[in-house]
């Protein structure tokens, strides 16, 4: 940077680049269940922590420099990272037609928005850091990186269908011949035999009760119930292929009644319903789920009453 | 995603000669019900689509529209 005025304190910017490329780092562990699978995947990321993290970091030090065209450019620079929710959605996008049970829409926007998000935050916990650390000290400045990056991770990691919904294993069984029913829940009919046969051999339920009214609506949803089916294939397997429709797993509501609770049928590869459960769970809640409570038929007739 | 893709009845399978009449899907008739469930699995692995029993002799057979298998 500049050589006319006073020597530059690099300190402000070393810490800020660490504190916001760790935050990065932590938040590529936690999100590792759903992408990137790969070692591919992971330096494309890296290499966009590194950018960001670099950023946010050098903001600061160039404009104390006094170096204005060089912090206009590097908040042109941070608009690139709009990209990056396309690009993602770009690949999942693709990926979806070679999956068996898809992800869904509402997954894909997720995950691209989260990502996305990740960057900005490795941004301003580096841009946060490295200015306490110029005004105040490299010590606080270094305490202050590590609470941001605490901060962050809290305010990043969303809530899960876990919280929200109570999952328990059902039987699965036939009534009327040919309708396949989770517990007491109706989910389609099968007009196979054999698929019939599988099914009562080999297939699992479980049922999603919601605890309140959050988790009524968030049931509700149907992108979020793409999620939950593609959680659960992803954890247990799913004997299907194509040409094998009947055989995809399902999540679908109780619906002649309409009491808000769902039920989910899956003919597992490993019989393991401890991480069925598990998997469920842990699906994040997604946005598309979160916003109305008016979508749910069982809110709207507690209040007409 | 929003909604169920609309279902187009592919074909009919039926043990019952008076249960069908005309229609756009091609009839397969079937002397029994073994016979006619072992049809209806042939066409649904062939043509990826979904079979359901009308518990009247008769088998329907749908693929939906935009499949996504």
């Amino acid at each position: 940077m500049s050589s006319s005025s006073a020597p530059i304190d690099w300190s402000p910017m070393v810490i800020g680049f660490a504190a916001g490329f760790i935050s990065r780092l932590v938040s590529i562990r936690t999100g590792r269940t759903h992408y990137p699978g790969y070692p591919s995947g992971y330096i494309s990321q890296l290499a966009l922590a590194i950018i960001a993290a670099m950023i946010g970091a050098s903001v600061i030090v160039s404009l104390v420099g006094k170096e204005f065209t060089a912090a206009t450019f590097l908040t042109l620079a941070a608009t690139q990272f709009r990209d990056v929710r396309s690009t993602e959605r770009k690949t999942l996008e693709q990926e979806e037609h070679l999956i068996l049970v898809g992800r869904g829409a509402g997954y894909i926007e997720g995950i691209a928005i989260t990502y996305e998000a990740r960057n900005y935050l490795a941004m301003m916990v580096a841009l946060v850091t490295s200015i306490v650390t110029q005004y105040i000290g490299v010590v606080i400045g270094g305490v202050v990186g590590i609470i941001a990056i605490i901060i962050g991770e809290i305010y990043m990691s969303g809530p899960k269908v876990g919280d929200m919904i109570e999952v328990e294993p059902a039987k699965i069984h036939f009534e009327k011949g040919s309708l396949l029913y989770v517990g007491d829940v109706m989910m389609m009919e099968v007009g196979l035999p054999h698929s019939r046969e599988r099914y009562q051999k080999e297939g699992m339920g479980v049922l999603l009760t919601p605890k309140g009214r959050r988790g009524q609506s968030v049931l509700w949803n149907v992108a979020q119930r793409q999620a939950i089916s593609h959680e659960a294939a992803a954890a247990v397997g799913t004997q299907k292929d194509v040409g094998y429709p009947e055989q995809t797993p399902l999540c679908r509501m109780d619906m002649p009644k309409g009491s808000g609770r769902a039920g989910l049928s899956i003919l597992p590869v490993e019989h393991n319903m401890e991480a069925l459960i598990k998997a469920i769970k842990n699906t994040p809640v997604l946005e598309s789920g979160k916003w109305s409570a008016v979508t749910s038929p069982v809110l709207n007739r507690k209040e007409m009453e | 995603m929003a909604d169920a893709p609309t279902p187009v009845m592919f074909a009919i399978v039926t043990t019952s000669k008076q249960a069908v009449i005309g229609g756009m899907a091609p009839v397969f008739m079937a002397n029994d019900e073994p016979e006619r469930d072992r049809i209806a699995m042939w066409l649904c692995r062939i043509t990826n689509c979904i079979a359901h029993d009308l518990h009247n002799g008769t088998v329907v057979l749908t693929v939906n529209q935009a499949s996504s298998s």
